[in-house]
């Protein structure tokens, strides 16, 4: 019973949340955009073969500049920037949700539990917490990265910590809100674990601002992952990471631009795009701001 | 008041000693010898070890983040691996850059922010709004070491209106600055805007409408003066952000700040310097928030009335 | 409100204008009578570390030390010797050398440089880490002021380099005796050191009591600023805000070289680049393979990419322009067949051999690796990429962890820096781990060998030995390339960077 009331209800925000969206014009650019991308990005796996086209080099045809047989032009071993680009959201995205995803994981866990039990885990864990955001995250992640190494994994992780910071502190939150709530002591009573309670409750109770999160926290870290690049700690060559490419390309600023400009452009709509979705949806799902 | 500072301070020590634990050990438990480091190239093992004696890097790595720590209590850093200078010193000769840098910017973005917030509020939910909001959000979007190259190649480079590096007075603050603050620009911008949204429907804005005032006079005196403490927190937040977060711009622009020593000593495996460093960077940022939090006060006397009351 | 506007007008507009102000303040700034540009500027692609010449090791410092100290003899560009502080040298017999000082030197704070302190300064050196830059040196004997006696353990060629090495610069005695702050900036060169501002600059002015008037500096201050950024480092040159940008990008050339105001030099240089083995590591054990790895790698292509061509592919392992260079053999040059066939003969004739290739992570390691990264998928082996930071690849390699990697070596003096260092076995930095007795024997010859002609020999012999056995694949040899203002006159270039720019100054132009 209960359960199906929760169901519609969900079903009503969720329709609810997409009427007031679809009123924000940015929000649906961003979105538009975003899904061009992903399918793109998708169908670039059927197109491209990824040892000859996308790292597979070709001296002869280097520093092309773009034309109707390379859009993009080419870059300085000769490979075609379109199809590194197209291929390179890929990582991009999934470097990005990954991190992000993996955040959300352990900040929802750390936060659970430091909400839930309180007194010395509570205060260990959120005075990690504390320090961890007021380091910014391309510190966090220089450190982490320049001391364990720039491996792929080692890249998600240290990406993840600033989101689980933040991610920790929005389901602490919202823990302390229901906490003595009488459902939640009857769930309780009843013997139903906390993990369940965190699933049934808690997320639900704090899903807004983890939406919007999220999206926002996409963005940013597209963003920290290219910066790591720039400094040599990013993804591993010959990735296409768009990050990388950027970085590559910024010995040819002048000589060939198109090859630091166009991942750099491209870096930046998909950010824009994620950045207007997020806003979008805050707005959306903040039902103070409802009009 | 000054019961409530004292406590804020006793509350930093113990996020001073996790990050000081974390930092420590970590930059000590990965690989890369600095004996070897520092022992250069072309050293000999007796002279690498010779050079792990001076450093007294042969103590169980307890007894050395002991002693660090027993150092610090008496203010004293250590010494960098490296450079042979003294920590504390080092840092407090790059800390006028990065506050150089980061008011700067802060100033930029708030420059650019207030007033941008403030339109896009005003035109809520036209396409007044949405260009507004894309145009705060550019600077965010892109990645800062990128903007920061554009704006050399073309103010540096084609008009030769600023220095491309280096710090040498005004000019060669504007690019880093406008570079580090633009990134800054989208989130006070979106605070000013929902703040403002937030105070325009209130009951002092239509009675001071009312009364007969300007819209201009009413959103400026009237609602921006109410709409300003989650304005001012997102700027305390920033400022503590580019204190050490600006490594990027510091890279591109050769601007000789803390971010950038920090980095460039990680690489060197340079564990007081870099523990030194982000010791104080924290310092720097519980005592920025501890300011905004003051200032608060004086903003809202409401808050003013329980800090007293503590 | 129209007040607020207002101001934020006048901001916007003073940035605009102090920012157009900048460039022609930087242009008119400092001409002196004699049409000498007060101060020159060098960009300098690192960041200076510390000042102190015996605990320092970086190029950078160096260069910044070359001009402040000198040593008792001068290393020229072919690799003889001139004499320096010490006016004349002479072995008495195989363990004894006596240097004969040149009686006008002063410090910079006017007192003589004499014997007393050689034999500190030496003494200095051989407790300090930088004692290998002494090695084989005994004991120091003053014979009288202006005469020392050094007693060696036994004959070495190459012993006469360590007296022209920057760290063992002769430093004052009487400086670390008063008990100052930094007594090793006391130096006795044609520039006195004056601040240095930590990732700002570091600056020196001009020694008017300079001890060797007709060698005296030409410019009134020297100042080195760190740009660490490439691109931003030349726009800087062309902008002029610097005189010198050190290591311009190299695909920048191109437009840099249409700058009027602009020389672009290119020369030779020292610095060898070398993809390597850890021998003990399997499968690289096998010799055979280790060759057909060699004649799979296409150095045009790596040359190509990672310097666009400016550089000089090479065979031998010696650094070119070090005494007894020999690149004559045959080697193994790029021949895919033959990479096969090699394959083949090692016992993987499909193939299928996944190896880690460590690297650090700046370039053109990672452009380098690409290439050989493809090159080897062609005989079947994948390469995994290992980015690093310098000091997890050192320590790696020194450990014997690695597997493949790449590193370079820049040596422009002593020879056995190279043969000792890298192929000895036993030595730290034989990051192969090779180990061969015969190698070991030729590499002994070569340092102790009296006779020119012979030893010239036993250098060719262990060159091909070493191609041959193939535990390191060298690459190419960078050129040397600096970019300048047109007008800087009485440089001095090392092709190895170790550039003296003591005697360098920007002429200004007569309007």
């Amino acid at each position: 019973m209960e359960t199906t009331i929760e169901k519609t209800k969900s079903r009503s925000l969720a329709s609810e949340t997409w009427r007031r969206l679809k009123k924000n014009k940015g929000a649906i650019i961003g979105l538009i955009f975003l899904v061009v991308l992903v399918i793109a990005a998708l169908a670039s796996g059927f197109i491209y073969d990824y040892d000859t086209q996308i790292i597979g080099q070709n001296i002869s045809q280097r520093l092309q500049r773009p034309s109707s047989e390379f859009w993009f032009g080419t870059d300085q071993v000769g490979r075609d920037i379109f199809a590194r680009i197209l291929y390179g959201a890929r990582y991009s995205l999934s470097i990005s949700a990954g991190s992000v995803l993996i955040g959300l994981i352990t900040g929802i866990i750390l936060g659970a539990v430091a909400g839930f039990y309180g007194g010395l885990a509570d205060d260990i864990i959120m005075r990690i917490a504390d320090v961890l955001y007021a380091i910014p995250n391309i510190m966090i992640a220089v450190v982490i990265v320049s001391l364990l190494g720039s491996s792929t994994i080692n890249l998600l992780l240290a990406l993840s910590v600033s989101a689980a910071t933040s991610f920790a502190r929005i389901t602490r939150a919202s823990v302390m809100t229901i906490r003595g709530q009488e459902y939640i002591e009857s769930a309780n009573a009843i013997g139903m674990p906390n993990w369940k309670i965190i699933l049934k409750h808690v997320i639900p109770n704090c899903l807004s601002p983890i939406i919007v999160q999220v999206t926002l926290l996409i963005g940013t870290t597209i963003i920290a992952a290219s910066s790591l690049s720039f400094l040599g700690i990013g993804v591993p060559a010959p990735a296409p990471e768009w990050g990388a490419m950027l970085s590559e390309g910024r010995d040819f600023m002048r000589s060939a631009s198109y090859i630091c400009i166009i991942p750099g452009l491209v870096i930046m709509a998909t950010v824009l795009a994620l950045n207007l979705l997020g806003d979008g949806l805050r707005d959306a799902l903040d039902p103070k701001m409802k009009t | 008041m000054w019961k409530y500072i004292l406590k804020r301070l006793i509350q930093m020590i113990p996020a001073i000693l996790i990050t000081s634990f974390i930092i420590y050990f970590s930059m000590n438990l990965t690989s890369g010898d600095p004996a070897m480091l520092v022992a250069g190239e072309k050293a000999t093992p007796a002279q690498v070890e010779q050079v792990r004696q001076e450093l007294g890097l042969n103590d169980p790595i307890v007894i050395r983040y002991l002693k660090y720590m027993g150092g610090m209590i008496r203010g004293d850093l250590g010494t960098s691996y490296v450079t042979k200078q003294d920590v504390f010193k080092t840092f407090m000769s790059r800390l006028p850059a990065t506050l150089e840098l980061s008011f700067a910017s802060v100033l930029i973005a708030v420059l650019v922010s207030i007033p941008l917030g403030i339109y896009t509020a005003v035109n809520q939910n036209s396409w007044k709004d949405t260009a507004g909001m894309i145009f705060a959000l550019f600077g965010v979007s892109m990645p800062n070491f990128w903007l920061g190259l554009m704006l050399i190649v073309l103010f540096s480079l084609n008009l030769g209106w600023f220095p491309s590096s280096g710090r040498a007075g005004f000019q060669s603050l504007v690019l880093p600055a406008v570079t580090v603050g633009l990134g800054l620009a989208a989130l006070i911008t979106r605070t000013t805007r929902s703040s403002m949204l937030d105070v325009i429907r209130q009951d002092y804005m239509r009675t001071a409408r009312a009364k007969g005032a300007s819209e201009r006079r009413v959103i400026y005196k009237h609602g921006l003066n109410n709409a300003l403490i989650p304005i001012i927190t997102v700027i305390g937040l920033q400022l503590s952000n580019v204190l050490t977060g600006s490594v990027l711009a510091e890279t591109v622009f050769s601007w000789p700040g803390i971010g950038r020593l920090i980095f460039d000593h990680i690489s060197k495996r340079d564990t007081p310097m870099v523990t030194g460093a982000i010791i104080m960077c924290s310092i720097l940022m519980c005592l920025v928030n501890l300011v905004v939090d003051i200032v608060y006060a004086f903003f809202d006397p409401r808050i003013k009335a329980q800090y007293v009351q503590k | 409100m129209k007040k607020r506007y207002i101001l934020i007008g006048l901001l916007i507009l003073t940035v605009l204008l102090a920012g157009c102000g900048a460039k022609k303040a930087a242009n008119t700034n400092d001409l002196n009578n004699d049409g000498i540009k007060d101060t020159l500027v060098i960009g300098a692609a690192a960041e200076i570390n510390t000042l102190d010449l015996l605990s320092q090791n970086d190029q950078i410092n160096n260069i910044v030390l070359k001009t402040t100290h000198e040593t008792l003899l001068y290393p020229t560009n072919d690799g003889k010797f001139l004499p320096k502080l010490a006016e004349s040298y002479e072995y008495t017999d195989d363990t004894t050398l006596v240097l004969k000082l040149n009686p006008n030197v002063k410090f910079h704070d006017g007192t003589p440089m004499t014997a007393e302190d050689v034999k500190f300064t030496l003494e200095l050196c051989l407790n300090s880490t930088a004692s290998s830059s002494m090695a084989g040196l005994v004991s120091v004997d003053v014979i009288d002021e202006y005469t020392v006696q050094l007693n060696l353990e036994s004959y070495n060629n190459e012993f006469l380099v360590n007296l022209a090495s920057v760290p063992v610069s002769i430093q004052s005695k009487k400086a670390y005796d008063s008990g100052m702050d930094q007594p090793y900036l006391v130096g006795t060169g044609p520039y006195k050191f004056e601040e240095w501002k930590s990732g700002e600059f570091v600056s020196v002015v001009k020694n008017e009591n300079y001890w060797d008037a007709e060698n005296a500096g030409k410019a009134d201050k020297i100042i080195w600023k760190p740009i660490l950024e490439a691109s931003s480092r030349v726009i800087a040159l062309q902008n002029g805000e610097i005189d010198v940008c050190i290591d311009p990008p190299i695909n920048e050339l191109d437009s840099l070289e249409k700058d009027k105001n602009v020389t672009v030099l290119e020369k030779p240089g020292t610095r060898l680049f070398y993809f390597a083995f850890n021998v003990t590591k399997e499968p690289w054990d096998n010799k055979t393979l280790r060759q057909a790895v060699a004649s799979a790698i296409n150095r045009d292509d790596v040359m190509e990419v990672a310097v666009f061509g400016k550089g000089t592919k090479q065979t031998t392992i010696l650094n070119r322009g070090l005494w007894g260079f020999y690149d004559e053999m045959e080697g193994f040059p790029y021949n895919p067949e033959r990479a096969k066939e090699l394959m083949a003969e090692a016992g993987y004739p499909d193939g299928g051999i996944t190896a880690k290739l460590l690297i650090a992570n700046s370039s053109p390691y990672t452009n380098i690796a690409t290439v050989i990264q493809a090159n080897l998928k062609a005989i079947g082996i994948d390469v995994v990429i290992e980015e690093v930071e310098d000091a997890t690849l050192k320590e790696a390699s020194v450990k014997g962890e690695q597997e493949l990697y790449l590193w370079r070596w820049n040596e422009d003096q002593k020879v056995d820096w190279v043969y000792g260092d890298l192929f000895r076995t036993g030595s730290s930095y034989n990051y192969q781990h090779f180990s061969d007795e015969h190698a070991d024997d030729l590499i002994q010859k070569v340092l102790v060998e009296p006779d020119e002609k012979k030893r010239y020999d036993y250098g060719v012999e262990l060159q091909e030995y070493l191609v041959e056995e193939c535990p390191q694949v060298p690459l190419y040899i960078a050129n040397l390339v600096i970019a300048y203002n047109k007008n800087l006159k009485g440089d001095y270039l090392f092709g190895g960077g170790n550039h003296d720019w003591s005697h360098a100054y920007v002429a200004m132009e007569v309007k």
